[in-house]
């Protein structure tokens, strides 16, 4: 769909997956490095648990679908073979860190050139200065506070998630610009504040004491109904499983089945199962209903939990429209039938002679497929092959640059 | 200049969080968004906290406002004929439609994408639910982003070992799947302007929820090891890096000092047991990390969070308070940059609303106003977009379509 763009992507943590969406989308992206490698290239896990500039899984399961080339950006060679090459790209995607100005500064670009710049914070805000890594970003977004057991720390994903937040909202800010382009012709500037795009995540906590609420407390283990409590997450008999008591007109019905399924397996008493969850909350504040039903209901669904397993789970709440699911790790996500079948995975080059099903269709289109036509570059991989074809150096002018260090 | 989707036309059928979202993303970049809703059948975020003041009601849910700003809103009953008429004449001047009903729903409605397509062969349609149109488990299956977060395995690698898994916080997917979904309409779209060719575009909640998991993923299928919850927030490879409790209820500092210059500096600022040659390398560092962390703890656990925010950057060591929804509200990088925004809504008064989460220098986005009511535009679509005449929609009016 994007088969007639070009992007030169300096690479970072922050744009891996906007370079990377954009690849799958049919653009042609090339990623720039430095000749050391781009910090992306240590980032955890890696292949065999063992480190190297081409075993890093992060930066393969980010980077697949680019070409790859170095280039010292910081050098007067870099900056002109980067003005060069930008003239035949349409976008160029960076992430600026904080307190220093990005080496693309310098550079003029072409008028329909789209940049778009990611930085921790709002580039032009008060904050703008802060040293940042994706942690303090993400512990900024308002989700950390939230999640986790009031009794303890709060919890963080072990996955980098300011990088993905970040890179999604690049691709979208990047394609914001195209479409304007696509009309009149004209590039413009892009900026994404990583913190701005993971607060996206937090669901509009920041929200909250503005429209005359108390503010938040941490309570994802349990819900707290009048004291009653709900966990959201119940062992069952070979892991655990996620299961929602909801309410009001929509939720309330799938309580209800819920419901009626424990009572018909024998472990809630049918009084419990019939009563009008839709209503509860209302009744409750009404005194009609009592938060020991709420908690008797949970005591049952304790027991069905640990009576059942995963799978057993994950076939009632199909078969009963339920808000139930399997807490699946990524074994079972490898595993499902419904993630085979229905095509999410395609295969791709992980090391020499092996492959592994990468979970790279994250659309499905009516005359479009998302395809991995090649693994993630190695480090240069690229580097001879773009400059001799887009700019027309000879052999003898690329070996020149890689003797003086700057590829 | 007119901003990047000007002109463009969105039919927002879905509901909840995940197409709503999607479509605030399109109404930000100037598309004009018409939301089919029904007050026999109104969008469950409406359900939904935070309320203004904390008082429930349909028409005050401000997760309703973030979700929906700036979109238009007609009432119909799409079950009815004459409704799904007005359905497949809006497809008509749509260049977008978005959906989030139960797969096979729409068909059997006969307003699926073969049906629109009849009306409209440039239309690019997005569908998107928990698990996808197609596969043995699609047809039928409704869900939520909690589920959505469970299935592409997030909620297993979140939480204390000692305890069931806690996962993220909120319906998760309905966050990751919209920049998933907006990705490929815009994307579409841009081919359309070249080939005139539209196209329908499915995306699963759970499938989209793993693209933020990917590197765990792939750290099971390369290494074949499970990555389980350990609690800790942080790395096992880089330490200093972690949370540190602070003087009051429940007030928290994200420190990530691993990297070596901003470790130097932490330790010049702190002092103390730090400068014990223990941690001089990051090796000392992890081998010792218990006692580290207890350290800087024994530092910050008088001091306010934000003082020591303060202090570490004044140092360049990347801090920042484990912020939670009162410190978002007064971030001065947020207010500064305009990111929340002040709504007058007829029904509750003043709340804040969300702005867009990217910035064009060039072509503006919208103006961040407040979520249609329920039924706010139908007179006015239906008499300037489908062109009806008074008569004809006071007759739907009568008959109980328009509700």
């Amino acid at each position: 769909m994007l088969d007639d763009v070009r992007v030169l992507e300096i690479s970072a943590p922050e744009t891996m997956l906007a370079g990377r969406m954009l690849a799958d989308l049919g653009a042609d992206v090339v990623v720039v490095e430095p000749p050391a490698g781009s910090p992306g290239r240590r980032l955890a896990p890696f292949l065999g648990d063992i480190p190297g500039i081409e075993r890093s899984l992060t930066w393969q399961a980010l980077n697949y679908n680019k070409r790859g080339i170095t280039l010292d950006l910081s050098s007067p060679d870099g900056k002109a073979l980067m003005r060069d090459l930008a003239a035949r790209f349409d976008v160029v995607i960076e992430a600026a860190g904080w307190g220093k100005t990005s080496p693309l500064d310098s550079i003029e670009f072409p008028p329909s050139m789209i940049r778009c710049t990611v930085t921790p914070f709002v580039r032009t805000g008060p904050k703008s200065e802060y040293a940042a890594t994706d942690f303090t970003v993400m512990a900024a977004s308002g989700s950390p506070a939230m999640t986790g057991d009031i009794d303890r720390p709060p919890l963080f994903f072990l996955v980098p998630q300011g990088m993905m937040e970040a890179g999604a909202d690049a691709a979208i800010a990047t394609l914001a610009g195209l479409i304007a382009r696509d009309r009149d012709g004209l590039g413009q500037r892009a900026g994404v504040s990583a913190r701005i795009a993971a607060m996206m995540s937090a669901f509009g906590q920041a929200l909250v004491p503005g429209s005359g609420n108390p503010e938040s407390t941490r309570a994802q283990g349990a819900m707290v109904i009048a004291g009653a409590q709900a966990p959201s997450v119940y062992e069952c008999a070979d892991g655990f499983a996620l299961i929602t008591i909801g309410f009001g007109p929509v939720f309330g019905q799938m309580t209800r089945r819920l419901a009626k399924w424990a009572a018909d397996e024998g472990r809630l008493d049918r009084r419990i199962a019939e009563i009008s969850w839709s209503s509860f909350i209302s009744d409750l504040m009404a005194g009609k209903a009592s938060p020991q039903d709420l908690q008797a209901l949970v005591d049952g669904l304790k027991s069905l939990a640990r009576s059942k397993s995963k799978a057993e789970i994950a076939e009632a709440s199909r078969r009963l429209g339920l808000l139930v699911s399997p807490v699946m790790n990524m074994m079972d996500v490898a595993g499902y039938v419904q993630y085979r079948e229905r095509g999410l995975f395609t295969p791709v080059s992980i090391e020499a002679g092996r492959e592994i099903d990468a979970p790279a269709r994250f659309a499905q289109f009516s005359n479009y497929s998302i395809e991995i036509k090649h693994p993630a570059p190695k480090l240069s991989e690229h580097t001879a092959q773009i400059f001799e074809e887009e700019l027309g150096l000879s052999k003898a002018e690329i070996q020149a640059l890689f003797v003086a260090g700057g590829i | 200049m007119a901003a990047p989707l000007e002109g463009i036309h969105v039919l927002d059928l879905s509901w909840v969080m995940v197409g709503p979202a999607s479509g605030r993303y399109l109404a930000d970049m100037g598309a004009d968004v018409i939301k089919v809703e029904s007050s026999k059948r109104i969008d469950p975020v409406r359900t939904l906290g935070p309320f203004k003041d904390g008082k429930m009601g349909p028409e005050r849910s401000v997760s309703y406002h973030n979700l929906n700003a700036g979109k238009r809103c007609i009432a119909i009953d799409i079950r009815r004929p004459e409704g799904r008429e007005i359905v497949l004449r809006l497809a008509r001047w749509a260049d977008v439609v978005l959906e989030s009903f139960t797969p096979g729903v729409l068909e059997t409605l006969h307003l699926g994408y073969s049906d629109l397509k009849q009306r409209n062969d440039r239309i690019i349609m997005a569908s998107t639910s928990l698990l996808g149109q197609s596969g043995p488990y699609a047809k039928g299956t409704s869900g939520v982003g909690t589920m959505g977060a469970a299935m592409s395995g997030a909620t297993y690698q979140i939480g204390w070992p000692d305890r069931e898994p806690t996962g993220p916080w909120g319906p998760w997917t309905d966050a990751v799947t919209p920049r998933f979904i907006v990705a490929s309409i815009l994307s579409a779209l841009h081919r359309r302007s070249r080939t005139g060719e539209g196209c329908y575009i499915d995306v699963a909640q759970a499938e989209a929820g793993i693209q933020f998991m990917m590197p765990a993923y792939y750290e099971y299928a390369a290494n074949g090891t499970i990555p389980e919850r350990c609690g800790i927030a942080g790395s096992p490879l880089q330490a200093p890096q972690g949370v540190y409790p602070c003087s009051g209820e429940d007030r928290w500092i994200a420190i990530d000092a691993s990297d070596s210059g901003h470790w130097d500096a932490l330790r010049v600022l702190i002092g103390g047991k730090l400068r014990d040659a223990k941690f001089d390398t990051i090796i000392g560092r992890l081998r010792h990390r218990a006692e580290l962390e207890e350290t800087i703890a024994g530092w910050t656990h008088e001091q306010e969070a934000e003082a020591i925010e303060r202090r570490l950057q004044a140092a360049r060591v990347p801090a920042h308070v484990v912020s939670g929804s009162g410190d978002l509200a007064r971030d001065a990088d947020l207010l500064e940059a305009g990111h929340l925004n002040k709504i007058d809504d007829p029904v509750f008064g003043e709340a804040d609303i969300e702005g867009p989460r990217f910035s064009l220098a060039r072509t503006c986005l919208s103006a961040t106003r407040r979520g249609p009511r329920i039924g706010e535009h139908t007179k006015e679509v239906l008499a300037e977009v489908l062109g009806m005449p008074e008569t004809e929609i006071a007759q739907l009016r009568e008959s109980g379509v328009l509700v």
